[in-house]
């Protein structure tokens, strides 16, 4: 009996494995939704501010601002990279981190100081073991990430960008393009590349007479700034949509995996335990056999 | 008359998108009140209050910097923050105002920084006291 007693117990255990799986697949549908309602929130925000961009553009504003100027000379940059604080989600945190890391040394191969920053506990140990500790590490960032936390190190950085304590922010994060397609990517935030909608022209031809308050200057002083952090925000954002379908589709595959042992397993038990019948069978038979002969 | 559609978008969510009597702001360099029929507009907020006046009643929200914009009676206000006036946490407000007052101001910028943020402080403290009296 020994052989189909172990094979119910490798079932057994895979079961309770795949129900674990399971909720976790659950979990993380429920969280993608959520974080999901969260990046589209984000969009409309996003699409007002380039309207706004659009319509100054429109009134004839030349869209010049210090934060859209590449900087002549970089000598000193910081790599965010963002990758989440829990694993079981596939390759998403191995695919940033190694991006984050070529692009590191692709940097450190120009210039001496860079900074490294790592948000999610999972690429901070991943640098670590590869014996490159961040200069600065963030766990905070869970799959809600506020607009009040992103606002924090987003006004750190536009500090340090306008002291001149950094000439480059370089973010590594998992884009979401769409549900079927996530990717790791490397952007360049600081300097901007320039504010959505400013090349834009009317195509209608009327333009709109605004009142501009309390000048067109000042408007562009504080959009500006306002367009880096949320796009800052957006990259946050997009990780964590990332992170949970990443999860999910690891999860679901992991249940499916398990599914077709258990039938495995279930068939070599079956198996097992009739050959079992077949052989005591067998034994009975031949003793009665033996004793009437 | 056409009422306002006022519509007040944040980066987390759209707090609100609901027709308006009346909308008053802060701006950047003082208030602006906003009836129907109001000429097209974009202005830089300041840190201060924001009343939507409908059905006779008066909606008060503390608004930190953000942008709005007036258009064909829809008024759009783009911030990085809008809180309920009766809901302004007073205490974490006293300690902004606090920390800001203690911080160093030895070049331009950073006492650009501090006032901006003693200018944050004191709004929510006079947004929330209004609501209380």
């Amino acid at each position: 009996m020994a052989k189909a007693r172990v094979l119910d117990r490798r079932r057994k255990s895979i079961r309770s494995i795949r129900k674990i799986t399971r909720t976790m697949e659950l979990i993380s549908t429920a969280r993608f939704k959520r974080a999901m309602d969260r990046a589209s929130a984000a969009t409309a925000y996003t699409n007002r501010i380039t309207k706004v961009v659009r319509d100054l553009a429109r009134a004839g504003l030349e869209v010049s601002h210090p934060l859209l100027e590449p900087r002549p000379e970089i000598r000193r940059a910081a790599v965010l990279v963002l990758s989440a604080n829990r694993g079981m989600c596939g390759g998403y945190n191995g695919n940033v981190f190694r991006l984050g890391r070529r692009r590191l040394e692709e940097i450190r191969g120009q210039i001496d100081a860079v900074r490294l920053e790592v948000s999610g506990k999972r690429g901070i140990s991943a640098f670590r073991f590869r014996k490159t500790t961040p200069d600065a590490s963030y766990t905070q960032f869970e799959d809600r990430p506020t607009f009040e936390e992103v606002d924090v190190l987003a006004t750190r950085y536009l500090e340090e960008f306008e002291t001149g304590q950094i000439d480059q922010l370089d973010v590594v994060y998992t884009k979401f393009e769409s549900l079927s397609r996530q990717q790791a990517v490397v952007e360049t935030l600081l300097p901007l590349a320039g504010l959505d909608g400013a090349g834009e022209e009317d195509e209608t031809g009327e333009g709109i007479q605004y009142d501009l308050l309390p000048s067109a200057e000042s408007i562009l002083d504080d959009i500006v700034p306002t367009s880096f952090k949320v796009k800052l925000f957006k990259c946050f954002l997009d990780a964590a949509v990332s992170e949970q379908i990443a999860r999910m589709m690891a999860m679901k595959a992991a249940t499916e995996n398990a599914d077709s042992m258990i039938d495995h397993l279930s068939m070599a038990y079956n198996r097992a335990r009739q050959g079992q019948i077949t052989a005591d069978l067998l034994e009975v038979i031949s003793g009665a056999e033996a004793l009437n002969g | 008359m056409a009422n306002l559609q006022c519509i007040v978008v944040t980066p987390e969510t759209t707090l609100r998108d609901t027709p308006a009597e009346f909308v008053a702001l802060t701006l950047y360099d003082g208030e602006v009140g906003i009836a129907p029929g109001h000429t097209p507009l974009i202005g830089r907020l300041g840190a201060g209050e924001m009343r939507i006046t409908q059905d006779g009643k008066t909606e008060r929200y503390y608004v930190e910097s953000g942008f709005v914009e007036v258009l064909n009676n829809t008024v759009s206000v783009l911030t990085s923050r809008a809180v309920p006036a009766d809901r302004i946490d007073e205490a974490a407000a006293v300690e902004q105002l606090d920390t800001a007052r203690s911080r160093p101001a030895n070049t331009p910028e950073l006492m650009a920084i501090r006032d901006r943020s003693v200018a944050q402080g004191r709004a929510q403290l006079r947004v929330a006291r209004r609501s209380h009296s």
